[in-house]
């Protein structure tokens, strides 16, 4: 049996990741330009941009924090908190808040016991919001990653939640 | 060319703006986030005008003029939207003038007025997001216009590079770092932000509540801290006598750039703790005397000595610290009245092989160039100078310049902060300059990289240096000084092939056994690759204290008058005599600063007149120093505060400090600079001329000294170099020396296309010597001592100015993370350091600011001061102390809070 090849599940302890990541900055060094690179790298390390990182990539890229920090949250691509498997955003926008969009969301924040922009314990669901998707006739509308969800009343949030979460169920057919 | 603006003509030049046709001409556009310096990022839109045949409106900030262009700015439409645009602007924040610091000196505030807008008519949305965690600086995040200015100035102007911009659109914010609090971050409070940002929303934290800035008088001055000379604005309260606010001015040398210091160090002047009124030691006890008191015991004293032992016996200090006039009044009283050459101050300790080496090599021993050439420069080569604490301002035009595409070398046997912005760091061992630099001189012989015509036209001794470095191929030379050869070579290489280089360096050279030595290599360096003479060149050592130029060029030296007229040049005596009226002046040399305390234990020297040195705490060896004051007969002090020296005085004298008088100072760059007096002094403090002045009389010479501009008239009347700056040249901007003639421009550049003071350079022959007290198994460490950023000499200015403590309020020995492993010793755990001579007690630093094997202190603090454990080794030629170099061990002595790292920042852990 050969080891495993360590995983990307976010469940490798931060301090090996950190040592990875030290190793590929090291080799996006000279390029011109690495900032980016080296972010989209560490975004898909760990799942999103830890401070340590930051840290990690100011030290050795010899570039100032502020510029690096800026960079990250200028893009939406890069996130400074862990985020979920699942990104749940609500829109907000006019036709979907007067159908409602709010209560929605109310019922999400419930049910997840997170507020806009956390991420839930086992790191499965993040809830975030957004203005008008475009698809204002199916208002209210919610997307969970690239699925929409149209016409969504309160009382369904808790089915949808259920459904995303039993995909994540580990299949218990082997026998222990 | 011409354009027109509200229908009138107005001149107007290739690549200038609409808004700067319109400024010259008096016409008022708004403007939140241009400014001169930070230049145009059209973000606020303030300032839009229409232009015909131009649809929508323009930023006429970054609008270049065109011939025939018809400009209007002051249309109902034109207001209208830039009415909108504030009022929306106004509407993202929260301005409420009434309690606001800068209320009346608000742009914003301004642009309001002008537009008459009172208050938005939205609703606007307080946050009360306010980061008061810095010592200095309060932002408030609900006054930012998001105009961009303190980001532009932190990264491209001081270079600090700590604020940025977070987020995006609507929630784009100013942060520091990581969007950590500005206390916690990299920040080194230079308050340039404060200065340039427009609103309230960035704000001096000491003078909020203390008054509006119309209140205030301002009166323009000279900084009183390192010789950078930054020249600034004392916001005075009149009615207190104190001052509340400083800023930079935007003038030469420091272009209203300032470090901490200078900015926020300023309330020592209005001090209780300030020596107020003389003091005469009865019974052991200092006791309050009059004037006449004090002045007629000293006269007797020092008669009654004099008398019986000869003038010799008497040695006088004057001070890198006090004014060109002190130091000249000071030593024309030693010359003139007790008759010996016995005055030095404390250049000796720090900068005495740059006089020295220099003058031999060039025949002018002061910085070459100027300090606004460095943004001229291809290469610039720092070796032994920690300029980002010691030199600050001069450290933002080195990062700019390396900003703007120069190269940068940093040589330094430890990871001065500098070295984080330069293209190669180079860390040699402690003390092996000499070795490094030879290395590098032969490798550049070695590829045809030197100057052949240079030296050939230029230099004395060509053929010699050569010779004398083949002694230092590369590969002996890397081994000496412990730098890689591939990374000599590219060093030489990098020398070599630039058109321009400017070699900057400090004490980390000057401090040493081989400190005229190294100097004097660092000479050979420059002449062999022919960057002297040319702008953005040369060899400039930064002078470490605001007015330690001054002190030498006012001959407070045993060696010379005023101006480097030597005092065994029978001419320049007699044109001495004749001046000053006096007739038997000594005709040999004094003793050096270390002589007249070696000499007090052998009864040669019995009195000493020191005045604004510290010398007990700041000559190596402490123990030995005070062994030697002890034995002196008679100790008289002239200082600003009571310190370790005070305390053997038999009379301590007050003096005035920096804004209590008129005088001027002599920057790094030769450049003399005016105080003027923004506040009257404490007690009876006086003038050390007027000191000198008393005594003088008292002895039956009247020195002249009625004035400070008396006193510099005087030195004036027999001054060269200096003879033609009169006070009144020198009201808005210094003038650099040499400057003979009242018609004279100054000379930013010495030895101008080559043509040394001394006629042809001097190439000197240098060996390596290894510094006096090597580590050995009992002493393994190395020590190595220097300058905080937070404070200055001797901790008298600083720690009696409100904060400056609070971020660094303790000495901390700089240990390497690889030694802390061994000894299992972090950051704030208590160590006891010891050398022969003495041992402190201080906390740790971890830091890979030291190599392995090298440790770090400071002498700011008198409880832990390095001094107790340097050594009383000397520079040969000099005198100076070898400062940078000792050997001590180290003990753990309890454990500390831990410390959490928050990623690099300048300064401090
Ligand atoms: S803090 Fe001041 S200078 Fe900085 S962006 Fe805000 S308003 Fe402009
Ligand atoms: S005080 Fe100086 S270093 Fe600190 S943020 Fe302002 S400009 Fe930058
Ligand atoms: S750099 Fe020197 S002269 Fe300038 S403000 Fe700081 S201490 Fe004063
Ligand atoms: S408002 Fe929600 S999709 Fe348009
Ligand atoms: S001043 Fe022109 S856009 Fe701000």
């Amino acid at each position: 049996m050969s080891t495993p090849e360590k995983c990307l599940c976010g469940n490798d302890d931060e301090a090996g990741l950190i040592e990875r990541l030290e190793e590929i900055i090291i080799t996006l060094k000279e390029k011109p330009g690495a900032l980016i690179p080296v972010l989209q790298a560490t975004q898909s390390l760990f799942g999103y941009i830890p401070n340590e990182a930051i840290l990690k990539i100011s030290e050795i890229l010899n570039e100032p924090l502020s510029k690096i920090f800026g960079v990250i949250t200028f893009y939406s691509f890069f996130s400074l908190k862990p985020r979920g498997k699942y990104l749940i955003r609500v829109c907000m926008g006019t036709a979907c808040y007067v159908q409602g969009a709010n209560e929605v969301l109310t019922a999400l924040k419930q049910q997840l016991s997170i507020d806009i922009g956390e991420t839930t314990e086992d790191k499965i669901f993040t809830l975030d919001i957004g203005r008008c998707f475009g698809a204002c006739g199916l208002a209210p509308i919610i997307m969970v990653n690239d699925d929409v969800h149209q016409w969504i009343k309160s009382s369904d949030v808790a089915k949808i939640i259920k459904n995303y979460r039993r995909q994540e169920q580990p299949k218990t057919t082997e026998v222990l | 060319m011409q354009i027109s603006i509200n229908n009138n003509t107005y001149a107007a030049f290739e690549g200038e703006t609409v808004l700067d046709v319109a400024k010259r001409n008096g016409i008022y556009i708004p403007t939140l986030c241009y400014h001169v310096k930070t230049g145009q990022s059209a973000k606020c839109r303030a300032c839009i005008v229409s232009v015909e045949g131009m649809r929508g409106f323009q930023t006429s900030c970054n609008l270049n003029v065109r011939e025939g262009m018809l400009v209007q700015t002051e249309t109902k439409e034109v207001i209208d939207t830039q009415k909108q645009i504030v009022d929306l602007m106004l509407a993202s924040g929260y301005h409420n003038c009434l309690a606001c610091e800068r209320s009346g000196s608000c742009e914003l505030q301004d642009v309001c007025y002008h537009l008459g807008i009172e208050k938005t008519s939205f609703k606007d949305a307080p946050t009360g997001i306010k980061d008061e965690s810095s010592e200095f600086i309060v932002i408030d995040y609900d006054k930012c216009i998001s105009c961009g200015r303190c980001v532009a100035v932190c990264n491209n102007n001081v270079v600090n590079e700590v604020l940025g911009f977070g987020y995006r659109g609507k929630q784009t914010t100013i942060m520091c770092d990581n969007n950590i609090p500005m206390g916690d971050s990299s920040c080194v409070q230079c308050g340039e932000c404060v200065q340039i940002c427009p609103t309230g929303a960035l704000t001096d934290k000491k003078s909020r509540g203390k008054g509006r800035f119309a209140q205030f008088e301002k009166v323009d001055t000279t900084c009183p801290y390192c010789g950078v000379g930054c020249q600034l604005t004392l916001h005075v309260d009149r009615a207190k006598n104190k001052v509340v606010r400083v800023t930079g001015r935007d003038v030469w040398p420091n272009n209203g750039m300032l470090c901490v210091k200078g900015r926020y160090g300023f309330e020592f002047h209005a001090s209780p703790k300030r020596l107020q009124y003389p003091l005469i030691k009865r019974n052991g006890k200092h006791e309050r005397a009059s004037w006449d008191e004090a002045l007629d015991y000293i006269v007797d004293r020092t008669r009654t000595i004099t008398a019986q032992y000869g003038p010799d016996v008497f040695s006088a200090l004057g001070s890198g610290r006090i004014t060109n006039e002190n130091n000249y009044a000071i030593q024309k009283f030693t010359r003139g009245v007790i008759k010996t050459n016995n005055i030095d101050h404390c250049a000796r300790t720090c900068h005495a092989p740059t006089v020295a080496g220099l003058a031999h090599a060039f025949g002018s021993g002061a910085a070459t160039n100027s300090i606004d050439e460095i943004l001229e420069t291809e290469l610039i080569f720092v070796i032994g100078s920690n300029m980002t604490e010691a030199h600050p301002v001069v450290s933002y035009y080195v990062k700019k310049a390396a900003k703007n595409g120069a190269k940068l070398i940093v040589c330094d046997p430890r990871k001065v902060d500098i070295a984080h912005w330069s293209d190669l760091f180079v860390q040699l061992r402690v003390g092996t300059d000499v070795p490094f630099l030879n290395g590098l001189i032969n490798e550049i012989f070695k590829n045809g990289w030197h100057d052949e015509a240079f030296m050939k036209n230029n230099t004395e001794n060509p053929d010699d240096i050569k010779k004398w470095v083949a002694d230092y191929p590369i590969e002996k030379a890397s081994l000496l000084c412990g730098v890689p050869e591939e990374m000599m070579r590219k060093v030489a290489q990098m020398l070599g092939e630039a058109k321009k280089v400017s070699i900057i360096y400090c004490l980390g050279i000057t401090e040493h056994t081989t400190g005229t030595d190294n100097v004097k290599t660092l000479a050979n360096l420059q002449m062999v690759l022919g960057h002297l003479g040319k702008r953005g060149c040369g060899v400039n050592p930064l002078r470490g204290q605001n007015n330690v130029q001054g002190a030498c060029d006012m001959g407070a030296l045993p060696n010379v008058y005023h101006n480097y007229q030597s005092v065994t040049d029978e001419k320049v005596i007699v044109k001495m005599e004749k001046d000053w009226g006096i007739s038997g002046l000594s005709r040999k040399e004094g003793y050096k600063l270390p002589t007249m305390l070696h000499k007090a234990r052998s009864g040669e020297t019995k009195i000493l007149f020191c005045v604004g040195d510290n010398t007990v705490q700041t000559e190596p060896n402490t123990a030995k120093t005070i062994k030697e004051i002890e034995a002196l007969e008679f100790l008289v002090v002239v200082d600003i505060f009571p310190n370790m020296t005070t305390e053997y005085a038999d009379v301590i004298l007050p003096d005035v400090c920096f804004n209590e008088d008129e005088g001027t100072y002599s920057n790094l760059d030769r450049r003399v600079q005016f105080l003027r007096k923004a506040v009257e002094a404490p007690g009876e403090a006086r003038p050390t001329w007027w000191i000198m002045q008393e005594l003088g009389k008292r002895m039956g010479v009247d020195l002249g000294f009625q004035s400070a501009k008396a006193t510099w008239e005087d030195m004036r009347r027999t001054g060269t170099i200096m003879g033609g700056i009169t006070y009144e040249r020198i009201q808005t901007n210094g003038l650099q020396w040499p400057c003979p003639t009242v018609e004279h421009p100054g000379t930013p550049i010495l030895h101008l296309n080559g043509k040394f003071t001394r006629g042809l350079g001097l190439f000197s022959k240098t060996n390596y010597r290894p510094q006096a007290e090597l580590p050995d198994a009992e002493y393994p460490f190395i020590l190595s001592t220097g300058r905080r950023l937070w404070h200055y000499h001797t901790g008298t200015q600083t720690r009696n100015s409100i904060g400056l403590e609070n971020i660094f309020p303790e000495e901390l020995l700089e240990i390497s993370p690889y030694d802390a492993k061994i000894m299992k010793v972090k950051t704030g755990d208590m160590v006891k350091a010891t050398s022969r001579r003495g041992t402190i007690t201080l906390k740790a630093w971890v830091t890979d600011r030291s190599p392995a094997g090298v440790t770090w202190c400071a002498f700011h603090f008198r409880e832990a001061h390095a001094n107790v454990l340097t050594i009383d080794a000397y520079d040969d030629v000099t005198e100076t102390p070898e400062y940078k170099a000792c050997a001590i061990k180290i003990e753990k002595v309890s454990e500390g809070e831990p410390v959490v790292s928050r990623g690099f920042r300048q300064a401090r852990p």
